[in-house]
């Protein structure tokens, strides 16, 4: 009863390949943005960052739960630094202190060298995009367009930036305005949804991105086109964050890592592959990416490990 | 030669006010204890799918719709099948009902009227066998992802099933849970169910008995998984996500260097290249 | 977290133990005669008994505290109402404000009973677990069913609830956090601009509850439910001597303030 063989794929309505389709998209975006770039610039330069000691702690019925603590690490403009760690680690908690959405019991968070208190911190802290867990939970408006303009607005920008913001984020994320403008973000497909909530924190314009679990409950074709566009917001400069579990992905998207465990930093700074960076990486429910298990497997020198499987076919091939 | 358990043939849907069929002349047939995997991007009929095996959806036209003995064409048919059907859906918290894991399990036998005291060993037993037994009477939003979702299959399960439809069941977990939900799935070789196991993700399909492809509603692909891997070209259509390993490969067959065999996994890999080189 | 007024203390007192219908009844009767009832000797015969039945149920008195806190404001506001506007010949007269004696005791007797009546349904909330209340509910609400009342479909909506407001609760607070993380405000501004703050996030969460409903009913059906099913339970009700007994002993009392 083991069916043999294969039928014919059904010929009829086939869209093309979509993955490429969406990579076109972006593609073409990117580059007319990276070209608007100097002027009007819909993606700016990077913040740097750092954590000294940083330390919070949840409430928890009459018990203090910590959360984090004596964080400190440094990311320099432009840089892309993987977060890392095991559920519960602390990972979302940093990033949201990182963004003030809560103010650490003790340490502070330096932006672009400024402190806390210092002059010019709450602009430079409006600079920040936080991108949450499931981010399409924050979708409420009648239309993809409005519901980007919620963060510019929020900002007290003038109708004008707020509708070049919209639109060149719109742009940035494959969800051209002249088509899904006016569309009702309940009626998009989950991952549109996924790339319409991202579009609603980059039409802010930060520097300094923050993305909480971007990939998760994604299907191939997202988690794809999400890559390529975090990829090109990194090209063109802005300081990352990635908060993630896929370790593929962070090894392909980030030049530094950290590592945290139970609310403490285990390792951080540029990735490393001996056994004990790969034990750490297991201890916290993860694991060596394929790519450097790949080189090391093959007896290769694994600084030349290869980031993305394009690279490493170039270097197979 | 015994009847399959899930036999269909010819199976339309098609969603009210929608411009193209959902699932188009769908042929699908399920033997007892045999574990077939169902893959396809978003919109190729998965979910449809599954909801009409489990006769929770009425197909809108087949030549025939047998799950489990059962006419999925007609009413009764379809309620029938729902207790011999088992499904397990994507989203764990929308599928845990009660307050603590222990009641949820015996949700379902209270509906069919068990005894308490016959549900009261059934829970046991389910607890047990899903390692859950500490967690009997713990709160569902305390629970994580993995074990909420063990604890739906518990739940889904502790009916006595012949079959059981999971619907891209580790789609919303993170690595540890999808490990854990996995090894749960593997357990249900072991029990005679015939199982259709529905995912975006090639990785989890190496296990099976038999893949179907579907595209559009419509199989794309029907047999064994390696015969699936060889042709690049479909893998590619079909969207699917693939291990690292495997977009290697693909990249070098893009490149004009196809390996013999399409890897899955790291040792597949460097076996082709041995192979190759 | 659920509010303080309908939290369950998990314990193993004879409180505990009772099943709730009979307790739901001892209470609503010892409900009615407070309300029957207005003198201070027989409210404190009942005080009496529902502090005895508290100290039993072995629940710590900062949970009763917890329970009454949100309603002192209305039991301020009763004492209040009444030692102003009673009638009664006044000692002390200013404006409007008229006090006399026994518009004060009058006050005291209305405030103390409000007490003994949360004090009792206290009992209730704290020694019963939310779903064997909604059962004892449903099966005592069995009547309404020959006039069409789905009494066994509102229990499970009821329990299906609880179960999803821990879960909601943090659903919310994450809403608002990512709305925060846009720039959203919802500490500034008048009423009016507090109320229009909200929008972004309870469209979210109501988008998501509906969601959710879908999702928990094909779950459900595949489960085998149906509206109208007679269902059993894993835990069933079993009411035994000492429920008879407590049906008994609140008679008793409830006669003994009654006639005091």
């Amino acid at each position: 009863m083991k069916g043999a063989g294969r039928k014919a794929g059904r010929a009829g309505a086939q869209p093309v390949d979509s993955a490429d389709a969406a990579a076109a998209t972006v593609t073409a975006a990117a580059a007319a943005a990276a070209v608007g770039a100097a002027a009007a610039g819909p993606v700016p330069a990077g913040m740097s960052l750092a954590c000294h000691g940083v330390t919070f702690s949840y409430e928890e019925g009459r018990e203090a739960v910590p959360a984090v603590r004596d964080v400190g690490f440094e990311l320099a403009a432009g840089g892309s630094l993987a977060l890392l760690g095991a559920s519960g680690a602390g990972k979302s908690t940093l990033l949201q202190l990182v963004r003030g959405l809560d103010e650490p019991e003790a340490g502070a968070v330096d932006l672009d060298g400024v402190e806390p208190g210092g002059e010019g911190y709450p602009a430079l802290r409006r600079e920040v995009g936080l991108v949450f867990q499931i981010p399409e939970l924050q979708l409420f408006a009648p239309s993809a367009r409005e519901d980007v303009a919620f963060g510019p607005r929020r900002l007290r920008w003038s109708e004008e930036r707020v509708a070049e913001a919209v639109s060149a984020a719109l742009e940035l994320v494959g969800l051209p305005e002249d088509k899904f403008g006016d569309r009702h973000p309940y009626a998009l497909s989950g991952g549109e949804q996924r790339r319409l909530a991202l579009a609603g924190v980059l039409a802010m314009k930060p520097r300094l991105l923050l993305l909480d679990e971007p990939f998760v409950s994604l299907d191939p074709v997202t988690r794809r086109q999400l890559a390529e566009i975090l990829g090109r917001l990194k090209d063109a400069g802005v300081t990352i964050i990635l908060a993630t579990h896929d370790v593929d992905l962070a090894w392909a998207l980030c030049d530094e890592m950290l590592v945290l465990c139970d609310g403490v930093v285990a390792a951080s700074g540029a990735w490393e592959h001996g056994a004990a960076a790969t034990d750490l990486l297991v201890r916290n429910r993860l694991r060596e990416p394929q790519l450097v298990e790949l080189w090391r497997r093959l007896g290769r020198d694994l600084a030349t490990a290869p980031r993305t499987a394009a690279e490493a076919a170039e270097a197979l091939a | 030669m015994t009847a399959p358990l899930l036999d269909i043939s010819g199976l339309h849907y098609r969603y009210p006010g929608a411009r193209s069929d959902a699932l188009a002349d769908l042929d699908l047939t399920v033997d007892e204890a045999e574990f077939v995997a169902v893959v396809g991007a978003n919109g190729s009929g998965k979910s449809t799918l599954a909801r009409l095996l489990g006769g929770l959806e009425r197909p809108a036209a087949a030549r025939r719709a047998v799950a489990c003995g059962h006419d999925l064409l007609s009413g009764e048919g379809r309620l029938a099948a729902r207790r011999d059907v088992g499904v397990l859906f994507q989203n764990p918290e929308n599928q845990l009902v009660a307050e603590h894991v222990e009641e949820d399990i015996a949700f379902g036998l209270e509906n069919l009227g068990w005894p308490s005291a016959d549900i009261r060993r059934r829970v046991d037993e389910m607890l047990a066998r899903f390692d859950l037994e500490d967690l009997r009477r713990r709160e569902p939003h305390l629970l994580s992802g993995g074990q909420k979702q063990r604890a739906a299959l518990a739940g889904v399960l502790a009916i006595p099933r012949r079959a059981i439809v999971l619907d891209e069941p580790t789609a919303m977990l993170d690595p540890a849970g999808r490990a854990d939900v996995l090894a749960a799935v593997v357990a249900l070789r072991a029990e005679g169910l015939a199982v259709v196991y529905i995912t975006q993700e090639m990785d989890e399909v190496m296990g099976a008995d038999r893949v179907v492809a579907l595209e559009g509603g419509s199989e794309a692909y029907s047999g064994e998984v390696d015969g699936l891997f060889a042709d690049g070209a479909l893998v590619r259509r079909l969207n699917l996500g693939l291990p690292v390993v495997a977009e290697v490969a693909q990249e070098m067959a893009r490149r004009g260097r196809p390996l013999p065999t399409f890897p899955l996994t790291l040792d597949a890999l460097l076996a082709s290249l041995g192979e190759r080189s | 977290m659920r509010p303080a007024i309908a939290q369950y203390y998990p314990g193993d007192s004879l409180m505990h133990r009772l099943d709730p219908r009979a307790k739901f009844v001892a209470v609503s009767a010892l409900a009615v005669a407070l309300f029957v009832r207005d003198s201070f000797v027989g409210l404190a015969v009942y005080a009496a008994a529902a502090a005895l039945a508290y100290a039993i149920s072995g629940v710590p008195v900062r949970w009763f505290w917890r329970a009454f806190k949100p309603l002192l404001w209305l039991v301020g506001l009763t004492f209040l109402a009444q030692v102003v506007f009673a009638p009664g010949i006044p000692f002390f007269s200013f404006w409007f404000i008229h006090l006399s004696w026994s518009g004060i005791e009058l006050a005291a007797f209305l405030s103390l009973r409000l007490v003994v009546l949360v004090l009792a349904g206290s009992v209730l909330t704290l020694t019963t677990a939310p779903i064997a209340l909604t059962d004892g509910l449903a099966w005592l609400g069995r009547p309404l069913r020959r006039i069409k009342v789905p009494t066994d479909e509102l229990a499970l909506m009821v329990t299906i609830a609880l179960r999803f407001i821990p879960t909601l609760l943090v659903e919310l607070d994450t809403i608002m956090r990512a709305q925060r993380a846009r720039g959203a405000d919802f500490r500034s501004g008048g009423l009016r601009e507090r109320v229009r703050a909200l929008v972004p996030v309870l469209i979210p969460l109501f988008v998501l509850s509906f969601r959710r409903a879908d999702d928990l009913a094909l779950a459900m059906e595949a489960r085998c439910y149906r509206p109208g099913i007679v269902r059993t339970r894993l835990h069933p009700l079993r009411a035994g001597r000492a429920d008879v007994l407590l049906l008994v002993v609140t008679a008793a009392v409830i006669a003994a303030g009654l006639l005091v």
